[in-house]
């Protein structure tokens, strides 16, 4: 159950946010724009429907954690979260304040690039629509927290931009989006088979290719749900008092 | 535990050390602050003041010695008793100066809306911010950002203050209305810790401690520390380097 503290957090990451309008219309904006790339840049239809469940679990890890890695690296430098971890709020009540209104966002970014994917790109898919979008809600649900964990380790917006190329462009190459996992050297796939991108990219395969439902993805589901659940504990946990 | 109204001292400091890696920030620093006065921390930059306030806040924790808060060691369980100010502005500038008082006022655990409204107009009215109220805090000016978090800071009209650095960057108006704001905090009963490297400030506390390379080397009323330089004319600057000079040679 959500306390009123970490509800109080969420409110108020969520009025900041949509108080800023550029930030709003480019949160709207960017995944259309990239989407409408990508759909013009794969003139072959049959290549779409095979990419199209690998970039929706890529496009979701990476706008939730490039949108919540960068608002939360602010709190910490504009000294708002050093004057929260002197108020009787728990660091617990912060992650799961901050998860929630953070993934309001990013559930909104994920929606439009499905929606745009389907309705507009007329991608061929097998599976239920609201069991992919349940799927891509525990990805996004990981990808928020490690934007959060992440953040830890960066002293500056430029720093935290220089997380992307090593914790989302490696899992793009290794994690079966642009070749299969299994034409790659054995150590790749050990490398592999720890990112949690395999995983969502599997899944959202078996559902919108194979037309399989969430039980038959049970495994991948739970590894992305323990992957979640692991990094909000690391969030909380290096959320030190001490900023 | 004893009760809240039998514990004189706000603030005891005993033997506090606290180091960033190989650089020594506290050296045993002791210190008592009773309940209801203005207590400065003066000293240069790099004297170990704000380290000294991140310690009684519970922002870090001490490597030897004790602290306890209104009789309490400092943690999130009792920090609704306190409230504290950052050297930053420290505010969400996307949101109205309401919106921020608000926040804080909700995360201090203030639930009735009526209480609620009432404190939050009460601490915006105090540091002179009703009129811009409805303003985003991007669109102040620095001092006003003070103000709002001076505002954010005594919203749930804690007992005891930590303001680092309160008044830095204060033209010597503002300056002023904030000392007239501290003296009306102290009249309620209010205990302020309040930082500065400003001799200016430290005129204005009821007691001070002179903090240097993270020991104190004087405390007492500003008279008192003018006094026992021996000469009458002696400012608090005077009194400053006396004590340097001094602690200097004691060493």
């Amino acid at each position: 159950m959500m306390s009123s503290l970490a509800f109080t957090v969420a409110a108020r990451v969520i009025r900041q946010l949509t108080r800023d309008r550029r930030t709003m219309a480019l949160i709207f904006i960017v995944p259309l724009v990239v989407m409408t790339l990508i759909g013009l840049s794969f003139p072959e239809t049959s290549v779409l429907d095979y990419i199209a469940p690998a970039l929706l679990a890529t496009l979701a890890l990476f706008f939730g954690f490039l949108l919540t890695g960068i608002s939360f690296l602010r709190e910490r430098s504009q000294g708002t979260l050093e004057r929260l971890m002197a108020s009787p709020v728990s660091r617990l009540d912060i992650v799961v304040g901050y998860l929630c209104g953070f993934f309001i966002f990013a559930l909104t970014q994920t929606l439009i690039i499905l929606l745009f994917t389907i309705y507009v790109l007329k991608v061929n898919y097998y599976g239920d629509l609201w069991q992919i979008f349940v799927f891509q809600i525990i990805v996004i649900i990981g990808a928020v927290n490690l934007g959060i964990f992440i953040s830890t380790f960066a002293r500056n917006e430029f720093q935290m931009v220089q997380f992307i190329p090593l914790i989302i462009l490696p899992q793009v190459f290794l994690c079966g989006v642009l070749w299969p996992i299994e034409q790659m050297p054995d150590y790749l796939q050990w490398i592999s088979a720890v990112l949690p991108l395999t995983y969502a990219v599997d899944g959202l395969r078996d559902i919108m290719l194979s037309g399989q439902n969430l039980i038959h993805v049970g495994v991948e589901l739970a590894v992305l749900v323990g992957f979640a659940v692991l990094i909000s504990i690391l969030a909380a946990v290096t959320l030190r008092r001490g900023t | 535990m004893p009760s809240d109204n039998l514990i004189e001292l706000a603030v005891e400091v005993d033997t506090v050390s606290f180091n960033y890696n190989n650089l020594k920030a506290l050296d045993e620093l002791s210190l008592h602050v009773p309940r209801g006065i203005s207590f400065g921390l003066l000293g240069p930059n790099g004297a170990g003041k704000t380290t000294l306030i991140r310690l009684l806040v519970g922002l870090l924790r001490p490597r030897s010695g004790s602290i306890r808060i209104l009789g309490q060691t400092p943690s999130r369980k009792m920090a609704h008793l306190i409230g504290y100010m950052p050297q930053l502005h420290s505010l969400y500038a996307e949101l109205s100066v309401t919106q921020n008082v608000e926040f804080f006022a909700r995360i201090y655990g203030l639930s009735s809306k009526t209480q609620r409204a009432k404190q939050v107009e009460g601490a915006i009215r105090l540091v002179g911010m009703w009129s811009r109220r409805n303003d985003a805090v991007l669109k102040l000016s620095g001092g006003m950002k003070q103000r709002v978090s001076l505002a954010c800071t005594i919203v749930h009209n804690p007992p005891l203050l930590f303001l680092d650095e309160p008044t830095v960057g204060l033209d010597p108006e503002l300056r002023t209305t904030f000392w007239e704001y501290f003296s009306a905090l102290t009249k309620q009963g209010v205990t302020l810790i309040i930082s500065s490297h400003t001799m200016d400030d430290a005129a204005h506390c009821d007691s001070l401690a002179f903090i240097r390379d993270g020991k104190v080397i004087a405390k007492g009323t500003p008279n008192d520390l003018k006094q026992a330089t021996g000469r009458p004319e002696a400012t608090l600057e005077d009194a400053f380097l006396h004590f340097v000079r001094t602690w200097g040679k004691g060493e």
